[in-house]
């Protein structure tokens, strides 16, 4: 009998161990950024590595200027401003007009609609790196600044999946809402805009939110069309080509704040919206 | 009368249907369909980018294509002593053979060595005439298949924890999203910064604590750090997505089969084994390809981490495309990793039953 308690409550104990592992695993990288970022130059060149911003004596000694530096960096400041645009503006665009698709392939009876709904989903498949030198003459042929190329591309993969995960929300919704709206004498188009995508909003906001995260993200695309257009560079660019203030080697701890700043408005997002989120991209997942 | 009507308003639903969709046909045929088709006939030029007006596009057939991926294999003669036998080189006590480069063709193409093995005594050596790119495509299948396969295991693991009941598990659950959430360039600059070589880096400092190293490994410069170090960060980087999609299929699976099996007295492996597994197939087949077709156009973490150290397949149609300026090479890499991507999927699809439903 009580064998089996000290059995049974090791075995408990091995599995909150577990727990702590896998929390520790998961977070750990980010908590080395935070400290890193806390230390200065010399702090940084410290061997060995320590584990909370020390100085030379082994007394704690937090410094903040990294912050300020990435702040007082305008071309990081700028990325921010891009990437809110970028992101912004593409998730709109895809949610408007993903939407009216959806609503097409969702309550909508004509040809094609299997054929339609199939491309889509391959699409949504789509390597985009294939069409990177495809996109690159189609934006020089239209002449594009770099910002509009940014949010007419990323519709590549924002736009199929906008569309394919608002269509399984458009099926959901019962039939008799839409007859009944018809009877009262709405077009269609007037149940789809007054009507049905109102039902559609929590939907929308976790399509959207998983596009803008996805747009936010975004590197190939922004690192190739903002080459010539230094100025329009997004967060991700940003970052990956940080350079100090003073020319210097990489400035780790300047780069490690920016990760800081970044990672942190997304991470509240995504914990105010996790339920959705989860819901979002497991959604085509269980369905197949 | 009524059938009129029906029809009047199935031709009503067409037209507004295809109005609908028009804008989406628009933006997709502009940035994915004309684009592609525009990508398959450049392959097959020598168009190059931004180059002046004399500068004339002409059509190559497949050059680009033999360009990238030729190969051919040559026999290594043997360095002979005077004597006849074969020279053994004293500092390593290898036998020595012919250098490659006097062996590997050089006209009408040349043809740079790409690796050597032993094939029934004999020394073959291989020569590419694009070596970067065909490791490219190794390296890129090696990551792939090493990332996706570490990520399933470990997200399984993750996955069939987080199933199971205990405080805190919405906690877990959260945090999982955190590296989800994190931009992969970032991730990739926050993995470069703890890799660092000597004791700056946290990797060498915690090699060094645990006496494994001397704390000077350069896991990012070092040919046998690189690859390891690139799957370390996915895995990283994708597990909780992969652990997020099994666990949604893991919540499908009723849980009445357990308290069953439980009152049969089967043990826990064997649940796993009879019951979750097969039930989970579809939701592991899911994320299976989603992740591997992910892996196999992988770009940010090589393009930051290594840049032109180590490329990718996805990286080095970058690199030919923005800094050699090259599109119609650029357009072939496209469409060979396109072919790549399309092989995967159909092999997947196949193998684990998708497209059966």
């Amino acid at each position: 009998m009580t064998r089996k308690k000290t059995k049974q409550l090791i075995s408990k104990i091995l599995f909150y161990i577990l727990i702590v592992v896998i929390f520790f695993y998961l977070l750990f990288p980010f908590y080395w950024a935070l400290n890193s970022s806390l230390k200065s130059e010399a702090q940084l060149s410290q061997t060995p590595a320590t584990f909370i911003p020390r100085d030379a004596n082994g007394k704690i000694s937090i410094f903040w200027n990294n912050y300020a530096s990435i702040f007082a960096n305008a071309t990081f400041v700028r990325s921010i401003f891009n990437s809110i645009i970028v992101a912004g503006s593409t998730t709109l665009v895809s949610l408007l007009i993903g939407s009216f698709s959806a609503f097409a392939l969702g309550k909508l009876y004509f040809k094609g609609k299997k054929v339609t709904l199939y491309l889509i989903l391959s699409m949504t498949m789509f390597p985009q790196v294939t069409v990177l030198s495809g996109l690159y003459a189609v934006i020089t042929t239209l002449n594009l600044a770099a910002v509009p190329s940014m949010i007419l591309t990323y519709m590549i993969f924002t736009l199929p999946f906008t569309t394919w995960v608002l269509t399984t929300f458009f099926k959901q919704l019962p039939n008799e809402i839409m007859q009944s709206a018809q009877v009262d004498g709405a077009t269609p188009f007037q149940t789809f805009w007054m009507i049905l995508l109102p039902l559609t909003a929590p939907a929308l906001v976790t399509t959207g939110l998983l596009a803008f995260i996805a747009a936010w993200n975004e590197y190939l695309f922004a690192l190739t069309f903002t080459s010539i257009e230094p100025t329009a560079r997004t967060i991700p660019v940003a970052i990956s080509m940080f350079s100090g203030t003073i020319a210097r080697q990489e400035p780790f701890g300047e780069i490690m704040a920016a990760a800081v700043m970044v990672t942190i408005p997304v991470v509240l997002l995504v914990l105010i919206f996790q339920r959705k989120i989860v819901a979002g991209l497991t959604a085509g997942a269980v369905k197949g | 009368m009524a059938k009129k009507q029906s029809s009047l308003l199935l031709k009503r639903q067409q037209s507004l249907a295809i109005k609908l969709l028009l804008p989406t046909f628009i933006v997709l045929g502009l940035v994915a369909i004309y684009p592609l088709g525009d990508v398959f006939v450049t392959s097959f030029t020598d168009r190059e980018f931004a180059g002046g007006e004399d500068n004339t596009t002409d059509f190559v057939g497949f050059q680009n294509y033999f360009s990238l991926l030729g190969f051919t294999f040559k026999e290594l003669p043997p360095v002979l002593n005077d004597d006849g036998t074969q020279k053994i080189d004293e500092k390593t006590g290898e036998p020595v053979y012919e250098r490659a480069i006097r062996v590997l063709p050089r006209d009408p193409y040349r043809y740079r060595e790409l690796s050597q093995f032993n094939w029934f005594g004999k020394r073959i050596v291989v020569g590419a005439r694009n070596p970067d790119f065909l490791k490219a495509i190794w390296n890129t299948l090696v990551f792939t298949v090493l990332s996706v396969f570490l990520e399933t295991l470990l997200g399984l693991f993750i996955a069939l924890v987080v199933n199971s009941n205990f405080k805190a598990k919405g906690a877990l659950r959260t945090t999982m999203l955190v590296p989800w959430a994190v931009i992969t360039v970032v991730s990739a600059r926050i993995w470069e910064w703890m890799l660092q070589p000597g004791n700056i880096g946290f990797f060498n400092m915690l090699l060094f604590r645990l006496g494994l190293g001397d704390g000077q490994a350069s896991f990012l410069t070092s040919a046998a750090l690189q690859m390891p170090s690139m799957v370390m960060v996915d895995v990283w980087k994708t597990t909780p997505y992969m652990a997020l999609l099994i666990l949604a299929g893991l919540q499908t699976i009723p849980k009445e089969l357990y308290e069953a099996a439980n009152v049969d007295g089967a043990h826990k492996v064997r649940q796993f084994f009879s019951i979750t597994f097969p039930l989970l197939r579809p939701a592991l087949a899911v994320a299976l390809i989603f992740r591997t077709l992910d892996a196999l156009r992988v770009f940010d973490v090589f393009q930051v981490l290594l840049g032109s150290k180590m490329y990718s397949m996805a990286s080095y149609n970058y690199f030919q495309l923005i800094q050699n300026r090259q599109m119609g090479l650029a357009s072939a890499i496209g469409v060979i990793i396109f072919i790549f991507i399309a092989v995967f999927a159909v092999i997947y699809m196949r193998l684990m039953g998708v497209d059966k439903e």
